[in-house]
């Protein structure tokens, strides 16, 4: 019993607490970024302007000299 | 489920400082806070290489982690965002940030340091979108417009890029491809047309 005890006493710090769980959020809830006027709660909408808003920002798409 | 992020070319970057003072302006953010700034290595030197930096909205964010109040949380576009009513100011973010992307306003004559103010992807805050209140604690809140940060926008070369990660992931390895490497990254040929070697261009000196 001893040994079973001494055993459960030397791995006791082999224990490792998980530091990568999400920490809880302890201030206020935010609004959407879709639920205003520009969208009214349609997240598809959103999403697809801005996907081909980032677009803008590749002259080889919107080239015209090629 | 977007993951929104920045990502910088130093090929692009030619140090106008334009990304900084669009993001200032846009939020009216306070004299001594830079939510973006310029970083420049061998400065003067050839081959000098300038980065604009903000806050990355890191997918496991250290201050996020080693805030004691919890005032950090992440948005659906996996932006990470902070509460300022709950934030103390006690700077532990600043430490833990490998970007420097938390500043502090220096609000009053004894070294008051004020509540943390950073890149909020011009995605507000958690009040209600385009309040008054938004507003006046986060800055303009462009995202919820439809509209990208106004940092990577206002980007005259386009060397700041800003959307979600695999969309402007795309837009810069076309990019690295397509200008090659060596005098190409110049992109003489695209500007003046002819070789892309900048040496076989006429004028130069052999």
């Amino acid at each position: 019993m001893l040994i079973g005890l001494a055993a459960a006493l030397a791995v006791a710090a082999c224990g490792e607490i998980p530091q990568d769980a999400p920490k809880p959020y302890a201030g206020k809830e935010d609004t959407k970024a879709y639920a205003g006027d520009a969208f009214k709660g349609d997240k598809a909408k959103y999403e697809k302007t801005l996907a081909e808003r980032a677009q803008y920002q590749n002259e080889y798409a919107r080239a015209t000299w090629k | 489920m977007a993951r929104m992020k920045f990502i910088c070319d130093a090929e692009r970057c030619i140090e106008c400082n334009g990304c900084t003072t669009a993001c200032k302006s846009e939020h009216e953010v306070p004299w001594g806070v830079n939510r973006r700034r310029l970083v420049t290595v061998n400065d003067g030197l050839p081959g000098e290489r300038s980065i604009s930096v903000a806050c990355m909205h890191c997918t496991d964010a250290p201050c996020m982690a080693v805030c004691p109040v919890d005032c950090f949380y992440r948005t659906e576009d996996q932006v990470v965002l902070h509460d300022k009513d709950l934030c103390i100011g006690c700077g532990y973010c600043y430490y833990a940030c490998p970007f420097g992307a938390p500043q502090f306003p220096q609000a009053g004559a004894f070294g008051l340091r004020g509540k943390m103010d950073k890149c909020t992807y011009c995605a507000g805050g958690p009040e209600e979108n385009h309040s008054v209140a938004e507003f006046r604690k986060y800055g303009r809140n462009r995202i919820a417009e439809g509209k990208l940060p106004a940092c990577a926008e206002m980007c005259s070369t386009k060397a700041l890029l800003a959307g979600d990660a695999p969309v402007i992931a795309k837009i810069y390895k076309t990019r690295v491809v397509t200008r090659g490497k060596g005098e190409q990254i110049w992109g003489w040929a695209m500007a003046y047309g002819g070789s892309d070697k900048v040496s076989e261009q006429p004028g130069v000196k052999a």
